[in-house]
């Protein structure tokens, strides 16, 4: 039985065996119950594969008997040539020998083969008489099919104690092979016309003619001869359209009938029982024959044949009529339908229309929600299957179909109580039937949902974001975001904790990007609006802000899974930045810990994450906190994949860097276009801040050898500002934003405003904001205040003091502001000055190093780093090899003693040289002339030190 | 005879000199004007006794001496004057002879600067010809040696090893004067006459850079260059003019020596001595890597050597032939050696920048206090 199943997959073989049993006579006569299951088209296709089959195994016997002419005459060389041949031709029809076993003809030869070489080999005088090349053709062969029979031991061991019956089938092969006149003869007349008939015509175009004939046929033999003859007499005639193309492998099956024989027979049994009921409908046979077999043949055994059947194209009928549909039926066919899901060749449209028409049945029926429930399951599931691969998307009638399909389902959920659905709900279990029991189906809804809204997004991902087409997809949205909402309600109402936990997070992802206009408004008390449309809103629904709160808390305190939890945790962040909420959000963000290992999660995870940061970074910039606003927007700027790293677009890069499978797997990970983020608005608040950062730091660190740059983004800008050789107005927003950092470091804030705050600039970044006019006042501030420090930094050593009314005059800022933030630089020991309070002045000390000893400073840290680099190289020399002062131990200990030394009036001469050029930042400055003798005193030491350094430094190296 | 007198040998001694003459300096500058003035100053060191000649520490080379007609100084003076600019530097030939272990140089003349326009013009033909000329009108005309002007002292390069070497190979006497015009605006003549020392000369002609090489021949960067002492000599009519115009000239309003600004002078020399600090480093870090790697090779090397003799030892009892030898360099090529030769001059580089701070510092020092002494003197 189990081998007969094991190769159900190709009908003919199983079909022709059980008809070999009724008309026992030649194999070639047996191919003949086809018509039985197939119709037209079914022949078209199955033709393909037995023609594969048949040219494989037809390459194979020729091959075969080349070989055995060449083993004749003993020419070894073409039998070499020839086994390589077939062992490649044999290679080549892997596939269907796994489907079919491996023929028998085949292993014959390789027995045969393999004695035959053992024979000559034996022979000392023959091989003595053959010439070199056939010797070494006949070692390598013996060699090679030594090695290879060790592949089908078993089969030859077999084959070596049966011989006999292997020959049989031989024969009966080469009976096929020579002709199917043989069979013909044997078999009734009608299938012998059939066959002169099909001889005529290709296969292929064969078909419908046949199917003619065959009719005629049918009808001839109808009256002639009793119910199984007749059956079985059109079966003959059909088996002439494929006897043709069954010769070929015919022997090859021949054991395979032999075996089959003894089951066939409580088959036709059954068999002709159904043959007695259909006989009146003929043209629609084949689909009934299928249908009722898979109703009748219990076990499930019979759906295999089921499997390989493509669904007809026409229009077809679900029963027969007559037939009693009930649940049990209708879910027969369902499965049966279900079956053919995901074959090759399975027409899925036509899958999708059945199973509508399917539904449509059981309706008529009455047949009960449960079973429409499952059959919309399947639906859903099949719509989602149109698609082959995962990369396309859904066309728009199917993706319309599909929101349909899915809110009847969920007003059949909603309409009746007594449905339950569940994944684990075993088939078995499932209770469709109309009963006193809950309905009980298979399925999850969520998942459904879940891909639903995928497919939206990859709807988006593929649509133009700049047409019309966009707009329309993107109303669907609403479609979406509804169902998603009632599945909700569902779900929170008999739904597990799990399941609620994922369906709100469809719900967050929904909500989390949108600008809740109307709270903004209603916050905003703008009174523009009529009272009745105010009315309205507020009728309408719950702020998004407390929504997402109520989801995102149940999902921390619920959520098992960690992906959920962060996404919701991402997503509430963000939300919370977006309205400006700054300080909830960096509290959460920082409560999350989600910095720590957010590089573990997976990339859609990340393109969160990288969202948030940025979403968070400029919601600090709105609030003015700028250095918070250019943290947060560093790590994404700083790459200069921004684009990539918010998943709103791919970067050009060369193939070697990634492939098109990768690419693919980019390209899904995008952000629909509505949910970008604007990447120049963010590239504006990052070099903004940048610049409000830097440009005061630059001018306080001018000859600091250690300064550092804050962003090297900022830098790059500028210097590709520099490097322009004429500069024209600014055009691009960067363009402005450097023109601007000129001006302010000048500590002219006028300049810098207009270039920050203008026509141009507002069009383009700051009217994206909602409160764009705020942003703009805080700019203007940050812009003043930081301007003055620039100047303070910059030109305080031209001040002997400077009266904090002008300056206050000068940046337009009230006095106060200006008399905090002096205050705080001469605090922070970044203005060596002090307030003078009657007359309102800053008084400077002037006690900032001089250049002079500014660079004595460097010098000292360079000279550092050169003995330290130095002292590396010591380190190696000693570690490795003990090399240059192991020779004299003395010398290395005096070595050591004068190093240490050395480093010790080293550091303190770092450490005098800067007590020397960092006083007390109020202590009155030392008077000049000390200075300088102090000074060039310690010139004289540093240098012999330095000196001293370099001796030391260069004996190592001439020594060395 | 006019008395020579040494001018190089560290002007610390030049500073101690100057205090202990104390209040006479002032004096004896009363009349310079700003070209006679170091005619003046070359005089006025000529009056003094040649204490520091004797300690004239020539090496076993054949030049122990080098004596200066004072008109070869005036003419370098003028030629970097009219000519060289800033960080250009001038060039010329110094013409002369050898009496003796002492170089007498007479004569000079200056290569043109070069610019774009005359790419091809021949500096030998030049050269020849200027001899033959001066030769017709009974001037020196034995080449010995050369001259170049210095920006802050930053003369010890490759390019000036290079041509040294050649003179010096084709010309045994070769010197090289360096003369930087900063430190003689600042009123004090700076003329140094140097010559590679006969080791250096040797690992020049071997060419071989590498720090066995230099280890080998025992090269430090202070054993590159030997300075040679220089005498200023001037003929008895000039001192005799030089007198009389002492008398005659009024007095000069500058004193550039005494001058006490200092900063710039330091800040450009700081700069400079860090910029070469910096190319050390590099440099070290080069060295650095390299024997770094060479190491690691060698151990793998010997790893490499080991396994094969276990291996070896492990066939012979089992009465094997051993393995054949494999080319062991082939295997294991050793990493290409930086040459040294570069960080050996920039080491020299920062000892010259070195030498030259610490006497401009020495001299500033002794000029404050005198500066001081002064003050409270005149209160």
């Amino acid at each position: 039985m189990s081998r007969f199943f094991a190769t159900g997959s190709d009908s003919e073989s199983e079909e022709s065996s059980s008809a070999e049993e009724i008309t026992p006579k030649a194999t070639g006569a047996a191919f003949n119950k086809q018509n039985l299951l197939l119709s037209d088209d079914e022949e078209d296709t199955k033709r393909v594969v037995r023609s594969a089959k048949d040219k494989r195994f037809e390459e194979l016997t020729n091959l075969i008997k080349t070989i055995r002419n060449a083993m004749k005459i003993r020419d070894m060389a073409k039998c070499l040539e020839e086994f390589e041949q077939l062992c490649r031709a044999f290679l080549k029809s892997k596939a269907i020998v796994d489907k079919e076993g491996v023929p028998q003809f085949y292993i014959r030869l390789l027995a045969d083969l393999e004695d035959y070489l053992n024979q000559l080999w034996e022979d000392k005088e023959g091989k003595k008489k053959m010439n070199k090349n056939n010797a070494k053709a006949l070692s390598t062969l013996r060699q090679k099919i030594r090695k290879y029979n060790r592949d089908f031991e078993t089969d030859i061991a077999n084959y070596k104690e049966n011989p006999e019956q292997s020959a049989e089938e031989e024969e009966e092969k080469e009976e096929a092979e020579s002709g199917s006149s043989m069979d013909s003869e044997d078999d009734a007349e009608e299938s012998a016309t059939a066959k002169s008939f099909m001889k005529k015509k290709p296969a292929a175009e064969a078909a419908p003619e046949a199917s003619k004939f065959l009719k005629g046929a049918d009808d001839e033999s109808d009256s002639g001869s009793d119910d199984d003859d007749e059956i079985w007499g059109s079966d003959s005639t059909d088996s002439g359209s494929e006897s043709e193309d069954n010769e070929g492998n015919a022997g090859s099956l021949a054991v395979a009938f032999l075996k089959k024989a003894a089951m066939d027979g409580d088959r036709m049994g059954d068999r002709k029982k159904e043959d007695r009921k259909k006989r009146s409908k003929k043209k629609e046979r084949a689909e009934e024959e299928a249908e009722e077999e898979a109703l009748e043949m219990e076990g499930g055994e019979w759906e295999k044949v089921k499997g390989g059947v493509p669904l007809v194209k026409e229009k077809p009928k679900m029963f027969a009529k007559g037939t009693e549909i009930n649940t049990t039926v209708v879910v027969k066919k369902l499965n049966e339908i279900l079956q053919a899901r995901g074959k090759k060749g399975t027409d899925r449209a036509a899958q999708i229309e059945l199973l509508h028409a399917l539904a449509a049945i059981s309706e008529e029926h009455n047949l009960g929600q449960g079973i429409s429930v499952k059959i919309k399951f399947n639906i859903i599931a099949s719509l989602y299957d149109y698609n082959p691969n995962l990369a396309t998307f859904m066309k728009p009638d199917m993706w319309k179909k599909c929101l349909d399909c899915i809110n009847e389902l969920l007003d059949i959920l909603f309409g009746n109580n007594n449905i339950f659905i569940g994944e684990n709900i075993a088939e078995d279990s499932e209770n469709l039937a109309v009963s006193e029991q809950p309905f009980r189906v298979r399925g999850c809804i969520l998942t459904l949902v879940e891909r639903m809204d995928e497919e939206f997004t990859k709807i988006m991902q593929n649509t133009d974001p700049h047409s019309q087409e966009y707009v329309d997809n993107l109303k669907d949205e609403g479609c979406v975001c509804n169902i998603i909402d009632r599945l909700l309600q569902y779900l929170e109402s008999k739904g597990s904790t799990e399941e609620v936990c994922r369906v709100y997070l469809r719900r967050i992802m929904h909500t989390y990007y949108k600008f809740d206009y109307k709270t903004h408004r209603r916050s905003m008390g703008i009174q523009g609006e009529s009272k009745s449309e105010q009315d309205q809103e507020e009728s309408e629904g719950e702020d998004s802000a407390v929504i997402m709160d109520r989801l995102c808390k149940f999902i921390y305190a619920k959520d098992r899974t960690d992906r959920i939890r962060t996404c919701a945790i991402l997503c509430h962040i963000y939300h919370h930045a977006l309205h400006s909420r700054w300080y909830q959000a960096r509290d959460l963000m920082l409560m999350s810990h989600l910095q720590d290992n957010i590089q573990h999660a997976d990339p859609p995870v990340q393109i969160l994450y990288n969202r948030t940061m940025v979403q968070l970074g400029i919601c600090a910039f709105r609030q003015g906190m700028i250095k918070d606003a250019h943290n947060a927007l560093l790590d994404i700027q700083s790459s200069g994949r921004a684009k990539e790293l918010l998943g709103q677009g791919l970067l050009m890069r060369n193939m070697q860097e990634r492939n098109a499978e990768q690419e693919k797997i980019e390209k899904r990970r995008q952000v629909p276009f509505h949910m970008h983020i604007n990447l120049e608005l963010l590239e504006c608040v990052y070099l903004v801040s940048a610049m409000l950062l830097e440009i005061p730091y630059m001018a306080a660190h001018e000859f600091d050898a250690r300064r550092r740059m804050i962003s090297k983004q900022f830098h790059h800008q500028l210097r590709v500002g520099e490097r322009q050789p004429l500069l024209g107005p600014p055009e691009s927003m960067r363009e402005h934003v450097v023109a601007a950092s000129k001006a302010m470091k000048m500590g002219d804030w006028r300049t810098c405003h207009s270039f920050i705050i203008n026509e141009k600039m507002n069009s383009k970044v700051w009217d994206l904001f909602p409160e764009a006019q705020r942003v703009r006042e805080m700019l203007v501030r940050k812009i003043q205040e930081e301007s003055l420090r620039t100047y303070l930094f910059t030109y305080s050593s031209v001040y002997d003091s400077i009266s904090m009314e002008t300056l206050s005059e000068m940046f337009q800022l009230e006095l106060p502001t200006v008399h905090s933030i002096i205050s705080k630089m001469i605090i922070n020991e970044e203005l060596m000055a002090s307030l003078d309070q009657p007359t309102q002045t800053v008084v400077m000390h002037r006690t900032e190093p001089t250049s002079l000893q500014n660079m004595a400073l460097q010098l000292a840290e360079k000279l550092g780093g050169l003995v330290e680099n130095n002292e590396r190289v010591f380190d190696l020399k000693q570690g490795v090899y003990g090399g240059y002062f192991n020779r004299d131990s003395d010398q290395r200990g005096g070595y050591q003693q004068r190093q240490g030394y050395q480093r010790g009036a080293y550091q303190q001469i770092i450490s005098f040289v800067h007590s020397f050029t960092h006083p007390l930042p109020h202590s009155p400055p030392p008077p000049p002339s000390t200075d300088f003798l102090l000074f060039s005193f310690l010139f004289w030491v540093a240098f012999i030190s330095v000196q001293l350094q370099i001796s030391i430094l260069c004996t190592s190296f001439s020594s060395s | 005879m006019s008395n020579p007198v040494l001018v190089s040998g560290g002007s610390v001694l030049c500073v101690q000199d100057l205090l202990s003459v104390g209040p006479l300096v002032p004096e004896s500058f009363r009349r310079s004007g700003s070209g006679v003035a170091l005619l003046v100053l070359v005089n006025m060191a000529l009056s003094r006794e040649p204490a520091a000649a004797a300690a004239a520490n020539s090496l076993d080379s054949a030049v122990k001496q080098i004596q200066i007609e004072g008109l070869v100084v005036l003419k370098i003076i003028k030629h970097y004057q009219e000519e060289g600019q800033g960080s250009e530097v001038v060039q010329g030939v110094l013409l002369g002879l050898v009496v003796d272990d002492r170089l007498e140089i007479t004569n000079c003349f200056p290569f043109p600067q070069h610019t774009e326009d005359d790419a091809d013009f021949d500096e030998v033909h030049y050269q020849m010809e200027m001899m033959r000329s001066l030769r017709h009108v009974n001037i020196d005309h034995l080449h010995v040696g050369w001259y170049q002007s210095t920006f802050y002292g930053s003369f010890v390069s490759r390019a000036l090893l290079d041509s040294q070497f050649s003179y010096q190979h084709a010309i045994e006497e070769s010197v090289v004067l360096v003369y930087d015009p900063i430190k003689t605006a600042q009123g004090s003549l700076s003329l140094k006459a140097y010559r590679l020392t006969p080791k250096l000369m040797e690992i020049c002609k071997e060419k071989d850079f590498s720090s066995e090489g230099l280890k080998k021949a025992n090269v430090g960067f202070e054993s590159m260059f030997e300075e040679v002492p220089i005498v200023i000599r001037n003929s008895h009519l000039i001192s005799v003019f030089l007198w009389e115009l002492e008398d005659k000239s009024t007095v000069a309003e500058k004193h550039e020596l005494l001058g006490l600004s200092s900063g710039s002078y330091l800040e450009k020399s700081l700069q400079m001595l860090m910029d070469r600090v910096d190319d050390m480093s590099q440099d070290i870090v080069k060295y650095n890597n390299y024997s770094r790697s060479l190491s690691k090779q060698q151990q793998q090397k010997h790893q490499y050597i080991q396994r094969r003799q276990q291996e070896n030892a492990q066939r012979q009892s089992r009465g094997e032939p051993p393995l054949p030898e494999e080319d062991l360099s082939k295997l294991f090529k050793p990493p290409q050696a930086p040459p040294r030769m570069d960080t050996l001059l920039i080491a020299g580089q920062i000892n010259t920048y070195c030498q030259t701070v610490k006497e401009f510092t020495a001299q500033n020092l002794g000029k404050l206090f005198m500066a001081e002494a002064l003050q409270g003197h005149g209160s």
